[in-house]
């Protein structure tokens, strides 16, 4: 025999050892390929093989003209279950947790965690909860919550919630709650834009997603790739003037007792609308009662057959009443028919196209010049003034030229154009001239109305309002420039009706007066069409003015639905517009008359 | 002896390059899920500041303060010549898109030994043209 010595039973020892270990790993992969949990294992494979991620980018934020952030994004987290990580106790202790945290049913969420979900060929699922008519939508949760279920997580002494995973997911917050809701508008759970600037740019905002495959292999780690970004908004409204107008606004709801209002502040120079007000308010971090119908069911929402009107300062169409005799007169001055001291005798009716005309209060105010006109309000002088002296065509120009019963243009989604019936249309009568002359007859969004008006205060150019001030992408910065819609009247003519107006503000309304400024204005006071003619109870109350006369910084329109107060413009518009003004003129920092004529003059 | 040692060494050197490589890119993915969490903390903070400065809140402040909005008349107006006013603001701009799925990383740290080889091997052949 030969002697083996220490060594050689040393090799054969390691070497047993070696093949053990080789036994080991054939048998661990036989068990893995051909085992009972062979498919488990063959899922993982394709699952990790093919998952891709869909990276959304960030939307684009939406900032006031000073920089405050109106819209931004927050994470939320959807809760989805790993199955194949699940065990016995945490099935249990995920549903005890989720019902007590979120207080939801304990049943249903013990169900979904029990199904046979990998029989299904599911592995990863995303736990839902039961919403109104049987429908099933996902839990989400906010931060607070998520960083709760993280710390159980990640605690050994805590309830067992393996399996359990926190998939972050975007959520649009508005911090400003309300204020200039309607002019946002708002984003829905999928991400879709809504209405106001959040509708009209949902496009450049929400960037463009890409598709990456998820790398979790260390080895075959890389980074990842950005999507391109939605672009960032500056608007041009400032959300302090914002805040005022609406508290305003509100108070002036209150104590008219009116159904809703709209206030607009717009500098008449460039088209920036500095705040744009509507009440009832829309809280775009609660959005769903203002969704359109057909998605409210989508969502959830409970099923209301309220349908509610979105910025109504863009799209609630009215009859403005005496706050269009601005344009009439507008016309007649610059079409030459008429002068400022042009005397007109007022008998208290006239008769246009087989329909008689009455003032008002129903009198007769007898020698009138045409600021007196204006300064009362008299129906039967407009009339006189569109059918004697400007005639059909002229008249239908100058209004067509104002933007009557067309857009804007305005970068707000949901703009609807109003309605004017010109003698081109089947339905147009003779009388309509008459009607139309005092604002009856013709219908205008708010923003119309100040748009036409603002031509007035610019010096007889008319320009397109806007909302957004830069448009912010990662190549650079985009100023929008100031869009002129056209210039219906002359600048003698704006600076003639102008002096007319602030001439007869007065006389019309002591509640629009603001000491030591120099205000033009107008108020009105429209009935409201039914189907079965005019509301004899309820009337639209209207206040349109800007300011200061030499050299106008602002234009306000102010429109009340149905007060209850009182029906006139005069009485409860006229004074929201002061209140206004007398905060405008502080926070845009415009120098009282006597001091910025000091300064001009140089004295 | 010595082509087993060399090769038990170029071995050692290949797993030793590759676990280094799996531990850059554990790091990676560790930084990329760490660098997201921060991104949302940031949003979150964000929004919570501005909740917190919104005008609402800022004259409920004031007016705690002892403050009020001023009147027209209570404002002193000094011209200031050749003051151009506060500076327009221009809001960030969002992050550029980036495509750093394949080509940023040198072939060097992806190659296989193999593909070294290959390349170390054609380069002989061709270096002396």
């Amino acid at each position: 025999m030969i002697d083996q010595g220490p060594s050689q039973r040393r090799i054969r020892l390691v070497l047993l050892f070696i093949a053990i270990l080789v036994l080991a790993m054939v048998v661990q992969l036989v068990r893995v390929q051909f085992g009972p949990y062979a498919p488990a294992f063959a899922a993982i494979e394709l699952v990790i093989a093919e998952q891709v991620e869909k990276v959304e980018p960030a939307r684009g934020l939406i900032y006031d003209r000073d920089g405050r952030l109106l819209a931004s994004n927050i994470p939320m987290y959807y809760l989805e279950v790993e199955v194949r990580q699940l065990t016995d106790r945490s099935q249990k202790q995920i549903a005890a947790v989720l019902s007590r945290v979120l207080v939801l049913p304990f049943e249903d969420l013990s169900a979904q965690l029990l199904r046979k979900w990998v029989d299904e060929g599911q592995f990863r699922i995303r736990l839902t909860r039961l919403i109104s008519g049987g429908k099933r939508w996902p839990i989400v949760v906010d931060q607070i919550v998520a960083d709760v279920l993280k710390g159980f997580l990640a605690d050994p002494e805590a309830p067992d919630l393996s399996g359990l995973a926190l998939v972050p997911a975007p959520k649009r917050t508005y911090p400003a709650g309300w204020l200039a809701g309607h002019v946002i508008g708002f984003v829905n759970q999928k991400g879709k834009g809504y209405f106001g600037v959040e509708g009209y740019y949902d496009d450049w905002l929400v960037g463009r997603s890409i598709t990456v495959e998820l790398g979790y292999i260390p080895l075959e780690a890389r980074l990842k790739p950005d999507p391109p970004a939605g672009v960032n908004l500056v608007l041009t409204i400032d959300i302090d003037i914002q805040y005022m107008v609406e508290s305003i606004l509100e108070q002036a709801i209150e104590d008219t007792k009116s159904e809703s209002g709209q206030v607009i502040v717009m500098d008449p120079r460039n088209g920036e609308i500095l705040a744009m007000a509507s009440w009832p308010p829309l809280d775009p971090n609660n959005y769903q009662p203002w969704l359109p119908r057909e998605e409210r069911l989508n969502e959830q929402v409970e099923e209301s057959e309220e349908e509610l009107v979105i910025n109504p300062a863009v799209a609630g169409q009215f009859e403005p009443g005496s706050t269009f005799k601005i344009l009439t007169m507008a016309a007649a001055l610059d079409a030459g028919v008429v002068t400022p001291d042009e005397e007109f005798i007022d008998t208290g009716m006239i008769e246009v196209g087989g329909n008689t005309i009455r003032n008002w209060d129903g009198g007769a105010w007898g020698p009138q010049t045409m600021v007196g006109c204006i300064e009362h309000s008299l129906n039967v002088c407009l009339a006189y003034v569109a059918s004697e002296k400007l005639g059909t065509p002229l008249f239908y120009e100058y209004l067509k030229a104002f933007g009557v019963g067309r857009l804007t243009g305005i970068d707000l989604a949901g703009e609807v154009s109003g309605q004017l019936r010109t003698p081109r249309h089947p339905d147009w009568t003779e009388s309509d001239l008459g009607t139309n002359s005092f604002g009856q007859g013709v219908s205008l969004t708010p923003i119309q109305l100040l748009t036409a008006v603002g031509a007035v205060a610019n010096g007889g150019v008319m320009v397109q309002p806007h909302v957004v001030r830069a448009v912010v992408g990662p190549e650079g910065v985009y100023w929008p420039k100031t869009t002129i819609l056209g210039r219906p009247i002359s600048a003698e003519t704006a600076e003639t009706l102008s002096l007319m107006l602030s001439e007869s503000l007065g006389g019309e309304t002591h509640f629009a007066h603001v000491d030591e400024y120099t205000l033009v204005g107008k108020t009105g006071t429209a009935q409201i069409p039914t189907e079965y003619g005019y509301d004899p109870r309820w009337t639209v109350a209207s206040f349109v003015g800007w300011g200061p006369l030499e050299d106008p910084r602002f234009s306000v329109l102010v429109r009340l639905d149905k007060p209850e107060s009182s029906p006139w413009g005069s009485v409860v518009a006229a004074p929201v517009f002061r209140q206004i003004v007398e905060r405008l003129v502080v926070m845009m920092e415009i120098p009282p008359d006597q001091i910025r004529e000091k300064w001009t003059g140089g004295g | 002896m010595l082509p087993l040692i060399a090769l038990l060494i170029v071995g050692g050197m290949y797993l030793a390059v590759n676990a280094r490589r799996a531990q850059a890119g554990r790091q990676v993915l560790v930084l990329q899920k760490e660098q997201a969490e921060l991104e949302r903390m940031n949003a979150d903070l964000t929004a919570m500041l501005a909740e917190l400065t919104s005008p609402e809140q800022m004259l409920e402040r004031a007016l705690s303060l002892g403050y009020r909005p001023a009147k027209p008349g209570e404002v002193e107006y000094i011209l200031v010549e050749g003051y151009p006013g506060p500076p327009v603001f221009v809001a960030p701009r969002p992050p550029a898109s980036s495509n750093m799925g394949e080509g940023m990383l040198s072939p060097a740290y992806t190659e296989t030994l193999g593909e070294w080889l290959l390349r170390w091997l054609s380069w002989g052949v061709g270096g002396g043209q």
